[in-house]
């Protein structure tokens, strides 16, 4: 997609959003009418009108038909985004060493990394910090240790 | 005074204030962990200690942890706390020339002055600048928040535009709005979702903002290999950059008069630093492209925060900001109440922990001296190895300030929403910069109103709110000025 089109759709989505925050201050009640919904309503029209502005200079400036491009590699780039939504996902059940003692070396080969033993013992050190420091140094509550037998 | 040095130079105060300031350090330095966090957790610990040694091992891990913020937002362009978001714009573009030993290099050298000079002034003039800060009320608190906003004017370069920063900004204050409503008690804008009532935290935010997105970055990219050139580079050892010193006075003047002041300080304090300097820069175009200048303002001003935050904290009662909160919390627990009493009844416990400061901010001087050549080698590590290593870590910070798998989502939500944003021309410092100053500048906006019955003249009427006043315009009106005669040609 165009990369004119794309900031034009953002830009006509904050306006969207100024119009819907305005409105919204009317359900404000009490004290916040004369004090946060003033502040909300600033917030609204600010950015309301800035990108009427922005939205009328990409309109009108002539601007090259450049492709909106995310990545380089869309394969790797998208990988990465579902290894971590997998990771965040386990996280809960399988608490953050068993889905991160997967994720790194998971990760690391499908960035093209081919050194098991680098990958292997960068996982394990990782691990163990994350032990140490979190764990038993500032002992945070982390899921899934429970899992492991309770420590 | 000679017996409060002999205390604090005694072997056992020295090994306390060297782990303290270690362990600060590194905790600062990791994404998700805060001074806040670790200070408050170690209060109960130096309950069963002597007080001054407990005091002096808090006191380092807060010296410590302000200048470790900076070594991944130099490095890595994650910003370890919110206050190195500045840091890192000048920072990593430093470390990704190669340059990354010499950014370290002025980060500590300025963090250490901008601290020593702060902690001076805590010793010499605390319940003077104590009385004078009782004079800012609200209204001016939210003018100290639009001062930081104006730094949104400086982030906008050349390159950017200035109307996409600015709508960046208010999208950050927009964020930073969803939540409970401070003046009514209502939820708003949280859809029904029970995460939200305490509204959107800023490190899952900043986190994926800057750490996540950067590796997504390095994840597509084209292609993986080192760039040899760099290591040669790392070699080489650059001398401090000349006339660095006039940036480094200017941000540790800023940060300690914006500490004294209560409220979020070091954030404020380090893109009002940053602004200041490159309004006075006579290589203006250089920042945003690796200025070390930028960076000794930005780390002087939020290190000078450290010293200026303990003035109404010890002799008032009103924490500067959170990490003096809980500092304050250590004193009390050791029964001593802040205020007048602790410089007359307990001097021989407070003395020494002001002056273990000083020694703190050596400790990481050294520190950051020493390993600042190894430190920036982080930058040759393969990104097939960088990338899964922070994409973990990440995780891990975003879940562990609130134990919350919904921040690791909104983590990941802003590292994609940001890197559109960011591909279209928003700058995402911005965004930042809207979302941490957004409550803030709300909350004195809204008892402002208050006090004046609905009117915004409250605003306007103090001589201290009419000198910010001036302040903002200077800071606003120059670059504004800029930006009109360039679209002009």
């Amino acid at each position: 997609m165009a990369k004119k089109h794309v900031d034009r759709a953002v830009l006509a989505l904050l306006i969207v959003m100024a119009v819907l925050l305005f409105n919204s201050t009317a359900g404000y009640t009490g004290i916040a009418l004369k004090t946060s919904a003033k502040y909300v309503q600033f917030l609204a029209v600010s950015i309301g009108v800035l990108s009427v502005i922005q939205l009328g200079f990409n309109i009108f400036k002539e601007q090259p038909s450049v492709k909106l491009k995310l990545t380089d590699n869309m394969g790797r780039f998208v990988g990465l985004l579902i290894c971590l939504v997998l990771f965040a996902a386990a996280f809960e059940t399988l608490g953050f060493f068993i889905p991160a003692a997967i994720f790194i070396p998971v990760v690391a080969v499908l960035l093209g990394y081919r050194r098991p033993v680098v990958i292997g013992l960068t996982t394990v050190g990782v691990l163990i910090f994350v032990y140490l420091v979190f764990i038993q140094l500032l002992s945070v509550n982390l899921p899934g240790l429970e899992f492991l037998g309770g420590v | 005074m000679f017996e409060y040095i002999q205390i604090v130079f005694s072997f056992e105060a020295l090994l306390t204030i060297a782990i303290g300031t270690v362990a600060g350090v590194a905790i600062g330095g990791m994404p998700g962990l805060t001074a806040t966090m670790a200070v408050g957790l170690l209060v109960p610990f130096t309950y069963t200690m002597d007080p001054t040694m407990g005091l002096m091992l808090l006191g380092g891990i807060y010296c410590g942890a302000m200048y470790g913020g900076s070594i991944p937002a130099i490095l890595l362009n994650t910003p370890g706390t919110p206050a190195a978001v500045a840091t890192a714009i000048e920072g990593y573009p430093m470390s990704k020339q190669g340059r990354g030993a010499l950014a370290l290099k002025v980060s500590v050298t300025a963090s250490f002055v901008g601290g020593t000079f702060s902690v001076m002034i805590l010793l010499l003039f605390a319940p003077f600048l104590a009385r004078q800060a009782l004079a800012f009320g609200p209204a001016e608190t939210f003018l100290l928040a639009l001062m930081g906003l104006a730094g949104i004017v400086s982030i906008a370069d050349e390159n950017s535009s200035l109307i996409k920063a600015l709508i960046a900004g208010l999208i950050g204050m927009i964020i930073a709005v969803i939540g409970t409503d401070d003046m009514s008690g209502s939820l708003r804008y949280t859809m029904g979702m029970i995460e939200l009532i305490d509204g959107i935290d800023f490190m899952p935010a900043l986190i994926g903002l800057f750490s996540m997105i950067q590796m997504l970055e390095l994840a597509g990219a084209h292609s993986h290999a080192i760039d040899t050139s760099l290591i040669d580079k790392q070699n080489k050892r650059e001398p401090m950059p000349k006339g660095i010193s006039k940036h480094i006075a200017l941000g540790s003047g800023t940060g300690t008069l914006i500490g004294i002041l209560p409220g979020e300080g070091a954030t404020i304090a380090a893109f009002i630093s940053y602004n200041f300097s490159k309004r006075i820069s006579k290589v203006r175009e250089l920042f945003g492209k690796g200025n070390p200048e930028g960076i000794a303002a930005a780390e002087a001003g939020n290190n000078g925060c450290v010293g200026g935050s303990l003035v109404p904290t010890l002799t008032l009662g009103i924490p500067g900001n959170s990490v003096a909160a809980a500092l304050m919390g250590a004193f009390i627990i050791h029964g001593m109440i802040p205020g007048p009493e602790l410089f007359n009844e307990y001097a021989d416990r407070t003395y020494p922990f002001i002056i273990s400061m000083f020694v703190a901010n050596g400790v990481f001087l050294i520190v950051g001296l020493t390993f600042a050549p190894y430190l920036a080698r982080i930058a040759l590590i393969p990104p097939a190895i960088m990338v899964p290593v922070v994409s973990a870590f990440a995780v891990l910070g975003s879940y562990a300030l609130n134990n919350a798998v919904f921040d690791v989502y909104m983590m990941i939500g802003f590292a994609l929403g940001g890197l559109v944003l960011k591909k279209l021309g928003f700058s995402l410092e911005a965004l930042i910069l809207g979302l941490i100053l957004g409550p803030i500048a709300e909350g004195g906006f809204t008892q402002g109103m208050i006090i004046g019955h609905g009117s915004p003249m409250i605003f306007f009427e103090s001589s201290i709110a009419k000198v910010m006043w001036v302040i903002i315009g200077v800071l606003l009106i120059p670059p504004l000025y800029s930006y009109l005669k360039s679209k002009r040609t």
